[in-house]
């Protein structure tokens, strides 16, 4: 090592501990409560992240011993794949800053400084070494270890390092894989809205796939505070891909570093292979309003070149970047992790389609849940998450607040005074930004920064869970409406005309005018439920007919259609309107008549299908059904064909593609035969001297 | 003079049978049963200038079984009829509580709360025009306590009329008033008084009974015990109209005292259909008013949020309408106070008997 390397890597050692020190406020290590936060949700979401890779449905238990002078006793456990030997140093003793904002695909790690913090923590507050115990599948017994840091040559030390089986406490069994962190560090455990205990729930919400457990306990040793978040699901999140940038999100550095780096010959090769959403023509036509031959070689691009390129990136028509590099929930696992945290009476959730914002490709959800358990006391609950990360902290000043705050709830059943700040009543709210780039207001990585398309489409997913309430509102209303109408005719009149003919000594009413005359209405009741032995969803409609006339009417039922998913018994036929919505003819409904229609839906799991509209078509209002509105209708098929045809036609484009690059595959095969191989090794060579 | 001639069984059964039969007859015209009765609240009561008492007015409202709620109300009054015709054949009778509790074995008719059976007992006194000592249905309250030189003939448990004098015959609790004070059961036999005042509190009442007032100043005193029980507005309605003494009320100064002087001067918006039994339109509002707190100093206490929505609300009330009233209103809400008869102690344990009420009483021309 020369003497100034020697230098420049001592500055970097030094630099270490007291980075931790000068920015412990954006690290998240600045107050005692908070610290505590920050070291479960390093702990977490390594473990989460950790599973996610090795497709491994997590397990991850978390317990926290308070001791004396706010001293804690900090413990997490995973059945993850564990750290091989040789790794943990890195792991442990290295701060990542930086390392993995290169790839570009949405991770949680994103946001932390990852576990070294707690260890850095851990053994400044407290002095205590972190003892590790790692376990990989494959051998036979697990590490046991002591870490603590060396701060100014950052890196781990290592003491007391051994093999051994290692057993679970509770059961006395082998432990096949996993990983164990156990240190002491100073820290105060509280509870409430900015809790360990809030933590893990809101993370077990957005990821239920996992089992999450908590265990708090004082100084004495008793429980005074406990959760356990069981998971919902089997389905691992779907595995991520990296993706090359989007020439809409690239910056002059990295453009140029992208093709100083290149191995490619031609300029239209080296804008299809590394970025994304380019295609030959989009290539070509780039090139040309840069004003560059396609066939020049990307080394040989110079600085304003390179400039003329990212100018041209503007003008010319790209294809959206790959989506396959989001990992969403899925609304109807929100649907189930909202409902396994919050009792409530309600659930509505939605996934936004992905899409782009400055190249960066994104995603919005939204769930919303309702009544039940829920206090109708004060604002709602808001929960933010960014790439499956719970936001804890700065809620007023993040960009998913203020999509929601920028909608009139009132409109949508929720109290809102003044039309300002955060609703109130007896709702949760959940939002989930999905995006390989998420930018924050600061450092500390708890608020979102302002972006317009970010913020449109929150506030798109937000109406849409908001109609849903609505709609919900309405059809419990008008439920209630009309169970107290069929209690007031089939129970209470009958016992009104008993009991006045019995005091009056006279014979009974005909009720059966009076009934028309009262109820005045068709009603319909719709119920969903689970057929256990069969698995199957079913549905059941009752339409009466309370009126004087006869009725006719086309009841239109939604359903959850899809590839996999089938309509079974259905026994009285009708026919299909649109995708998800089957309609049946009720060509005489008499006065004083019920008519029931039943169907049942297979592929659905339990509890997957717990909300339906019905519409109708026809005279005369029902309570209990809309009328179809025939405009959205035609709408919805008009969609369905536009996205076959957009479907078909992008299974062309990408054949297209295939085509170019087999034929250039060929071309450069072609010239690999024809010249010898160490003359593409002097032009490379050159290529890099003219640079 | 209101000396109401009380109602035979068959009068009783019949008109409560008109109530059934009003459901009856719309059901067989193919039509919702209902009830017709008047509105009863604060904008359905006028004056009545013949009876000097206010009345429900002409707005009537229709309950009937078109929704849930209402269809329930008739039921239960169909239960409550066959309830009183039982009671009445069988020579009993039940509080209303008592009648709340029976109604758990009546199903769909059962009430929810109890302030439903008392509110529907009194809906059937105005439908039919009957009091409810006619359905054999007593209240839960208390009647008064009176002390004074006046005699009374109760007719006690064994049929027999007792002759009990309100001075000689009593302790310091005084006489108890019973819940029916109709002639049957409550004759007003002999007096030595100039005049009958009505107590708000139970401190002041004991105050001046501990003072002698009611022999000093030659009157007999009522504990109205807050807000008076109906048997306490009747017989202090029939002390002023057979004796045709002066009813005055002393309570405190605050916008619920003037509501319990309203009940008894003008009659009560709940019993209003039968204010002319109950009202005495010559009883006097004595004190403590708004004035007394400025002219005397009193001690007070700042007027609440719901004080001050009181007050607002008399306003509005037809019964308050009258200059002095206004006046009276107007002024606290000025000072923004209200203050307690016992706040009269701030000049000693004999002030109230020894200045106060002599001065109120000699401005009335009652001077003694």
């Amino acid at each position: 090592m020369s003497n100034a390397e020697e230098i420049s890597s001592k500055q970097k050692q030094i630099a270490v501990s007291e980075f931790f020190e000068k920015n412990k406020h954006f690290l998240g290590f600045d107050s005692l409560q908070r610290s505590i936060i920050t070291a479960v949700k390093e702990s977490v979401d390594n473990s989460l992240d950790a599973c996610e890779e090795a497709r491994i449905l997590p397990t991850i238990h978390v317990e926290l011993n308070r001791q004396k002078n706010d001293k804690i006793e900090f413990i997490t456990q995973d059945n993850g794949p564990g750290i091989p030997r040789d790794a943990i140093e890195d792991v442990f003793g290295k701060f990542l800053l930086g390392s993995r904002f290169h790839a570009i695909r949405q991770t949680r790690g994103q946001q932390g400084i990852g576990i070294t913090g707690v260890v850095m923590y851990s053994q400044l507050t407290t002095g205590a070494k972190t003892n590790v115990i790692s376990k990989i599948k494959n051998e036979n017994s697990a590490v046991f270890v002591e870490l603590g840091l060396d701060t100014r040559k950052n890196r781990a030390l290592k003491t007391g390092e051994k093999r051994d089986v290692w057993i679970d406490e509770r059961n006395g069994q082998d432990i096949e894989q996993g990983l164990r962190i156990k240190t002491v560090m100073k820290g105060k455990y509280q509870k409430g809205k900015q809790s360990v205990h809030q933590y893990l729930r809101m993370t077990s919400i957005v990821n239920p796939h996992a089992s999450i457990s908590l265990i708090v306990r004082d100084i004495e040793g008793n429980i005074i505070d406990e959760g356990a978040w069981p998971r919902t699901t089997e389905r691992l999140p779907r595995v991520v891909s990296e993706i090359k940038p989007h020439p809409h999100g690239i910056h002059l550095g990295t453009l140029q570093r992208m093709l100083r780096e290149s191995d490619e010959r031609k300029m239209t090769s080296f804008l299809r292979h590394n970025f994304s959403g380019v295609s030959m023509r989009a290539a070509r036509d780039i090139l040309v309003k840069a004003n560059i031959d396609e066939s020049r070689g990307p080394r040989r691009i110079k600085s304003e070149d390179a400039q003329e390129i990212l100018a041209a990136f503007k003008e010319v028509k790209l294809l959206s970047p790959p989506m396959d590099c989001l990992s969403p929930i899925d609304d109807l696992l929100i649907k189930k992790g909202l409902s396994k945290a919050i009792d409530s009476r309600f659930a509505s959730t939605v996934t936004r389609n992905p899409t782009v914002s400055q190249g960066n490709p994104f995603q919005i959800e939204v769930g919303l849940v309702f009544g039940g358990d829920l206090s109708s006391e004060g604002p709602i609950e808001v929960l933010r998450f960014a790439n499956r990360v719970p936001l804890m902290y700065q809620q007023g000043g993040c960009l998913l607040t203020k999509a929601l705050e920028s909608i009139d709830w009132k409109r949508y059943g929720l109290e809102h005074p003044a039309g300002r700040g955060v609703p109130k009543g007896p709702a949760a709210l959940l939002i989930h930004l999905a995006s390989t780039n998420v930018q924050f207001t600061s450092e500390a990585k708890e608020a979102v920064a302002e972006n317009e398309e970010v913020f449109e489409e929150i506030r798109k997913g937000l109406l849409e869970v908001g109609r849903g309430l609505k709609n919900h509102l309405k059809k419990s209303s008008q439920r209630k409406k009309a169970q107290e109408k069929f209690e007031l005719v089939n129970i209470i009149l009958p016992e009104i005309s008993k009991k006045s003919s019995e005091i009056l000594s006279r014979s009974e009413p005909d009720l059966a005018p009076v009934i028309t005359q009262i109820m005045n209405a068709v009603f319909c009741e719709e119920e969903l439920g689970w057929d256990k032995e069969r698995k199957i969803g079913t549905c059941s409609i009752k339409i009466y007919n309370y009126t004087a006339r006869a009725r006719a009417y086309s009841i239109l039922v939604k359903w959850p259609e899809n590839d996999t998913i089938s309509m079974v018994d259905n026994e009285r036929g009708g026919r299909k309107e649109a995708r998800g919505i089957w309609a049946w003819r009720l060509d005489t409904l008499n006065p004083g008549t019920c008519t029931i229609i039943e169907f049942g839906v297979n592929g659905l799991a339990k509890g997957e299908w717990t909300d339906t509209d019905v519409f109708f078509r026809g005279n005369g209002d029902i309570i209990g059904a809309s009328k179809i509105d025939e405009t959205l209708l035609n709408e919805i098929r008009k969609t369905e064909a536009l996205d076959a045809a957009e479907k078909e036609i992008l299974n062309d484009v990408g054949n297209l593609e295939q085509l170019i690059d087999r034929a250039e595959i060929n071309e450069v095969e072609e010239l690999q035969t024809m010249q010898p191989p160490s003359n593409i090794g002097q032009l490379s060579l050159s290529e890099w001297e003219a640079e | 003079m209101t000396i109401r001639k009380a109602k035979s069984k068959e009068e009783v059964i019949h008109a409560l049978h008109t109530v059934a039969a009003e459901m009856h007859d719309k059901m067989m015209k193919g039509k919702p049963p209902a009830m017709t009765l008047p509105v009863r609240t604060k904008t359905n009561i006028t004056f009545d200038k013949k009876l000097q008492v206010y009345k429900y007015g002409k707005n009537k409202s229709t309950r009937d079984a078109t929704s849930l709620g209402s269809a329930r109300v008739l039921l239960r009054s169909l239960h409550i009829t066959e309830f009183i015709e039982q009671m009445i054949n069988s020579g009993k009778s039940s509080t209303l509580r008592e009648m709340y509790y029976i109604s758990e074995g009546w199903g769909n008719g059962k009430f929810g709360t109890q302030n439903e059976s008392n509110n529907l007992a009194e809906d059937l006194e105005i439908v039919t025009k009957c009091i409810r000592e006619d359905f054999k249905l007593r209240p839960e309250e208390d009647g008064a306590r009176i002390i004074g030189n006046v005699t009374f003939e109760e007719k006690n448990r064994k049929g027999e009329w007792m002759r009990i004098n309100c001075r000689d015959d009593v302790g310091d609790s005084g006489y108890g008033v019973p819940y029916n004070v109709e002639a049957e059961k409550l004759k007003l036999v002999e007096q030595d008084i100039d005049f009958v005042m009505a107590v708000e509190t139970g401190g002041m009442f004991d105050r001046l009974v501990e003072n002698g007032f009611d022999e000093e100043a030659r009157c007999a005193l009522i504990h109205l015990k807050g807000q008076p029980a109906r048997s306490t507005r009747r017989i202090m309605k029939r002390m002023s109209d057979e004796w045709n003494k002066p009813i005055l009320v002393f309570a405190d100064c605050d916008p619920w005292s003037f509501r319990i002087f309203a009940s008894i001067a003008y009659g009560a918006i709940k019993t209003a259909h039968i204010s002319e039994y109950l009202a005495t339109s010559e009883a006097t509002y004595l004190g403590i008013t708004a004035d007394d707190i400025l002219a005397y100093d009193l001690p007070s206490d700042d007027l609440t949020k719901s004080d001050l929505g009181a007050l607002q609300s008399e306003l509005s009330d037809p019964r308050f309408a009258t200059g002095w009233w206004k006046e009276q209103i107007n002024l606290m809400q000025e000072i923004g106070k209200k203050a307690e008869q016992q706040s009269l102690a701030k000049y000693g344990l004999d002030f109230v008997t020894d200045t106060y009420l002599p001065e109120k009483l000699g401005a009335l021309g009652l001077n003694y």
